[in-house]
């Protein structure tokens, strides 16, 4: 039965396989002179005064220089559609090509119980899902270790540099590409199993699959873990700080990016910030009547900062520490295959009515 | 002697409607029995039963004094060859032999190739571009080769020419020859039965009409004809099954155990196709009201 599902799966295992290749020699070919321009930027062993410095010089190169930018966007691209793909190819034609063309009754009059053809179906075409899916992410991982160093030491921003909780970093590195494949894979499945039809089934695949992978991001994953409370000090050099000011009378408001900074917390993922005081209590966004000469000067600028940290407001941020990345990673992976597995168990229960 | 195929009250329902409802049946081992009946009249859906593609909704049916699909060694025992002979269009005809080799504990690996060859058939051919009567050679081939006890066939010829078709038939014959299974095929070809079968079955309206040997149905039919007289007065035992009466004219299928003697009637045996014929129409004059409309294919 194994041997079966190889059989039925050689046309998609070639083409995993010469997709892997081909990625393999792109990370090849551009990897080791990356990991050369790491070696040299001085980055390995800096002292923590000079990290940041060094590390954002080291991101700026590789952002500007060579193909290392288009890469970094490609795999994670690819990376980020495997599941997607393997699940409407592999998964959603599992059963729905069989019940289309009436080959089920072939397959299930040998001597095999459905069950088992079911169980072995599954557990081949899941596993090389999985296993493709996870591959890709290694090869990356490694090629793209010299830009999350250096993106850990602070010197990260957009681009090559991104943090490590950027949801298109997140869904990329780590574990949580194999609990996509699962899901995706089996989510194919089981909508074959209830179209019956091929094609069908692999559009409501992409449809509720991507729906799910919009909706973690935004809706799941930040509320997994309570967040971090803390305030910080108003930095107005801070890249990733904004400050706007509008209307009249003049109100304030700060964006921290969700890359930005939190003192102590270097690669922290920032959910949400606001003015407050001290003690962490939200203040008014009122511009306090002793700045309004700051801030009545064209633009937000250091005056107003500086008016504002001397009146006691700071930035209160909620954030999840980036301690959070692998219990968030394990979390959102279980997730997955939890609902996998949900799925398969549907799949099985449904199977003797499928016929 | 046991049963290949035991059913006793069996019905399948598909959410509203009944494909099969009610169906009693005893089919000897050792058979090659013909399924017969009209379109609708669940033939299909019996088939499919026996060979544990459908569970049934009501009712049981036992196959080889198992339940269908009950379990490995129950499924080893039966061969299935579905409507429309499915085979898989991408694989070759030699990976058709492979996983029938994997998947089958008793596969005969001989009779297979032995099969394919006689056949003509290239090993590397994909099976999609097969014509219609080597698909069906080939799904044969795969169900005979398991060396199942009973093999069971819908209507494997229905989509054949007639040059092949009868050459599916005389495989199928010189395997039953070889092997000794009992076969249970549909067909709404009453002549391709006439060819290969010793058992029959009509089915009408879920109903079992007619199961027996063909030739103790053919000894025990006749047809009638004489003079125009009421046929009340037939003697007992003399079982009408349909009659029809001109102004001087009276014509009559009957069954009967023993010979007729009647000297007013003029006696003709029956042929298969005459007998089911008559057993449809007259399911179809008396049968219980049913929605089902009686088609015979030609």
């Amino acid at each position: 039965m194994i041997r079966l599902s190889m059989l039925q799966l050689r046309v998609q295992a070639i083409t995993a396989a010469v997709a892997l290749i081909a990625f393999a020699v792109l990370l090849a070919a551009t990897g080791p002179h990356l990991a050369s321009l790491y070696a040299a930027s001085g980055l390995r062993g800096c002292q923590p005064a000079s990290c940041g410095q060094r590390a954002s010089s080291f991101l700026k190169q590789v952002n500007s220089t060579g193909p290392y930018a288009p890469v970094d966007l490609l795999s994670i691209i690819i990376i980020a559609l495997t599941p997607a793909v393997t699940g409407l190819f592999w998964g959603a034609p599992l059963l729905a090509r069989e019940l289309e063309t009436g080959t089920f009754a072939l397959a299930w009059s040998q001597s095999v119980t459905r069950a088992r053809w079911l169980a072995v179906k599954l557990t081949v075409g899941g596993l090389a899902a999985i296993a493709v899916t996870e591959a890709l992410s290694l090869l990356f991982a490694w090629w793209a270790a010299p830009l999350g160093r250096a993106a850990a030491l602070g010197g990260g921003g957009s681009g090559v540099g991104m943090n490590q909780f950027n949801p298109l970093a997140f869904v990329t590195h780590g574990i949580t590409p194999l609990g996509y494949a699962a899901f995706a894979f089996t989510l194919g499945v089981t909508a074959g199993a209830l179209i019956r039809r091929t094609v069908p089934a692999m559009a409501v695949t992409l449809a509720i699959f991507a729906a799910v992978q919009i909706a973690m991001p935004l809706w799941i994953r930040p509320n997994l873990f309570p967040a971090s409370h803390t305030t910080v000090a108003i930095n107005f050099n801070d890249s990733t700080l904004d400050l706007y000011k509008t209307g009249s009378p003049h109100t304030f408001t700060f964006t921290l990016a969700t890359d930005g900074s939190v003192a102590g917390q270097p690669g922290a993922w920032i959910r949400s910030s606001g003015a407050a005081d001290a003690a962490g209590h939200p203040v008014s966004t009122v511009v306090p009547s002793a700045c309004s000469p700051a801030a009545s000067s064209s633009g937000p600028g250091p005056a107003l900062a500086n008016c504002l940290t001397s009146r006691g407001i700071r930035i209160a941020v909620t954030y999840q520490p980036a301690s959070r990345y692998w219990p968030l990673q394990w979390a959102e992976t279980g997730i997955y295959l939890v609902l996998s597995l949900a799925l398969a168990g549907y799949c099985f229960r449904r199977l003797s009515r499928l016929s | 002697m046991n049963a290949a195929i035991q059913a006793s009250g069996l019905g399948k329902q598909y959410r509203r409607a009944w494909a099969l409802r009610d169906c009693t049946l005893a089919i000897p081992e050792g058979r090659v029995a013909g399924l017969v009946g009209p379109n609708g009249a669940g033939k299909t859906t019996l088939l499919r039963l026996a060979a544990g593609m459908l569970t049934p909704t009501l009712g049981t049916i036992t196959v080889l004094g198992e339940r269908p699909a009950a379990g490995p060694a129950q499924l080893a025992q039966v061969g299935f060859v579905a409507q429309d002979t499915p085979i898989y269009s991408r694989l070759t005809v030699a990976d058709h032999l492979r996983l029938g080799a994997w998947l089958n504990p008793g596969w005969d690996d001989h009779l297979a190739r032995h099969r394919i060859s006689q056949l003509a058939l290239n090993p590397k051919q994909r099976a999609g571009s097969l014509s219609g009567g080597q698909r069906a050679q080939l799904a044969l081939t795969l169900a005979l080769a398991k060396r199942p006890g009973l093999l069971i066939l819908d209507e494997p010829v229905a989509s054949l020419d007639p040059l092949a078709r009868r050459e599916f038939l005389q495989g199928l014959m010189e395997a039953v020859a070889g092997q000794g299974l009992s076969v249970l095929l549909s067909s709404h070809l009453v002549a391709d039965l006439e060819r290969v079968c010793d058992y029959l079955v009509v089915l009408v309206a879920s109903r079992v009409r007619l199961a027996g040997e063909v030739s103790d149905l053919l000894a025990s039919h006749h047809r009638l004809s004489g003079l125009r007289r009421d046929p009340g007065t037939l003697p007992a035992g003399q079982e009408i099954i349909t009659e029809s009466h001109t102004d001087k004219q009276s014509n009559l299928l009957v069954r009967t155990d023993g010979p007729v003697l009647d000297p007013a009637w003029a006696v003709q045996p029956v042929s298969l196709e005459d007998l089911v014929l008559a057993y449809m129409t007259r399911a179809a004059d008396d049968g219980p009201a049913s929605p089902q409309r009686l088609k015979v294919a030609s």
